[in-house]
């Protein structure tokens, strides 16, 4: 999936509405990302991308850059 | 001998928390939020002076009044719960006094939370099989609520009370196709789990009450890291699934009916799309009571009955999966 794509299914989990995420907010700044917001997010990535997360993986992520990794979206090289 | 279940009754306590009390205590969260979030809609909460013992007991004497049995019939006591009514002597050879159950039955704890009900299937049929016993009342009863933080939003809205009563008895006809009344079991248990759901202070490691603690983690509190749980969940359900359809050399068409531990709806539905169940065959009945521990499966088995999705003769498998970390699986032939 490209990172549009992600964003997309981020939006969808977390009930935003669409082409609202850029891709560079930070967690703590979106009303939508409460304590339910990260078993919605392991259980998205777990069933539309097949990628087993763990609760700590999760908790560390800062960004929505962060956790577009967790979904397979590499960085742009430098 | 063959060990089938043959009733299953359960008692809620008396109060009532609503989503609407719910989003009075938390602003942040509407009911209507809670609802959708949890699919539960409300849960029982004990009285303050009212232990798990005595919801066993109510349920105990629910069963009783089906006539299925009488407490003279009842020739072992299982009683899995977390909260026993003193550290000794065990909460079962208090019920076994209050529930007027012969002298000489046997009657013994074990702990379990969320995976009990299925172990204890597995002890039933075990002491049954062996000719141990042949009227085994299996009592599952959990009061988490009185655990909470009062800051503990999510648990509060998930977690109810309960007790549920099992009679499983010993028949001499076995039943159509190649499956045992109850079996075959697959077991599981994973320590490294420890962290993520406990209740911290009042066993031996730590005895006393850790002080107040004005926010979660609270030692003294019931503490369940919901991540990692789910995690765990995902990792666990599955693999569990398929093991036993693999030990009852059965397919998922082969199975009539699923009833899964009642942990929340959202992860409930996860599960059943992930294995592809349809919907008609997933038991989910969680909205009226919450997830009350040890008691789900049974209490959901009851429902499931009531409202005509499970009926006699059904092959039927049961995923229980908690605390520990631990899990279970068994399939059963509905009574």
């Amino acid at each position: 999936m490209i990172k549009p794509q992600l964003l997309r299914l981020l939006e969808d989990t977390l009930g935003m509405d669409e082409n609202t995420l850029k891709g560079n907010e930070t967690l703590r700044d979106l009303a939508e990302w409460d304590s339910m917001a990260t078993l919605y997010f392991i259980a998205t990535v777990d069933k539309h991308l097949g990628v087993p997360l763990s609760g700590d993986q999760v908790a560390k992520c800062q960004t929505v850059a962060d956790l577009l990794v967790l979904m397979g979206n590499r960085p742009l090289a430098a | 001998m063959h060990a089938a279940i043959s009733v299953v009754q359960y008692h809620l306590p008396e109060k009532i928390l609503t989503n609407r009390e719910l989003a009075e205590m938390f602003p942040e969260w509407s009911a209507e939020k809670i609802a959708a979030k949890t699919g539960i809609e409300q849960r029982h909460v004990s009285a303050a002076d009212e232990c798990p013992s005595d919801l066993a007991e109510a349920a105990a004497r629910k069963l009783f009044n089906t006539g299925a049995c009488s407490p003279g019939d009842v020739d072992f006591l299982l009683v899995c719960t977390q909260a026993p009514d003193y550290i000794l002597p065990a909460t079962a050879c208090l019920l076994q006094h209050r529930l007027g159950l012969p002298m000489r039955a046997g009657a013994f704890d074990f702990n379990l939370g969320c995976s009990g009900f299925v172990y204890g299937l597995s002890l039933a049929k075990g002491l049954i099989e062996t000719r141990q016993a042949k009227n085994v009342l299996l009592l599952t009863t959990d009061t988490l609520t009185k655990f909470l933080h009062p800051t503990d939003r999510g648990s509060r809205s998930l977690l109810g009370d309960g007790a549920a009563a099992t009679l499983i008895q010993g028949r001499h006809d076995a039943p159509p196709g190649h499956l045992p009344w109850i079996g075959p079991f697959v077991f599981g248990t994973d320590g490294q789990g420890k962290d993520h759901l406990i209740i911290r202070t009042g066993g031996m490691r730590q005895r006393g009450s850790a002080g107040a603690a004005d926010e979660m983690p609270s030692p003294d509190h019931f503490f369940m890291n919901g991540p990692e749980v789910f995690t765990f969940t995902l990792r666990v359900v599955p693999q569990t699934v398929k093991e036993i359809l693999e030990r009852a050399e059965t397919t998922l068409d082969g199975v009539d009916l699923f009833v899964f531990h009642q942990a929340n709806a959202y992860i409930l539905e996860h599960l059943r799309q992930k294995l592809k169940v349809p919907a008609e065959k997933f038991v989910v009945a969680l909205s009226q009571c919450g997830n009350t521990a040890s008691s789900t499966i049974p209490i959901a088995l009851h429902e499931a009955r009531a409202r005509g999705q499970l009926r006699p003769g059904m092959r039927v498998m049961l995923v229980a999966f908690g605390v520990g970390y631990s899990w279970s699986a068994t399939m059963i032939h509905s009574w």
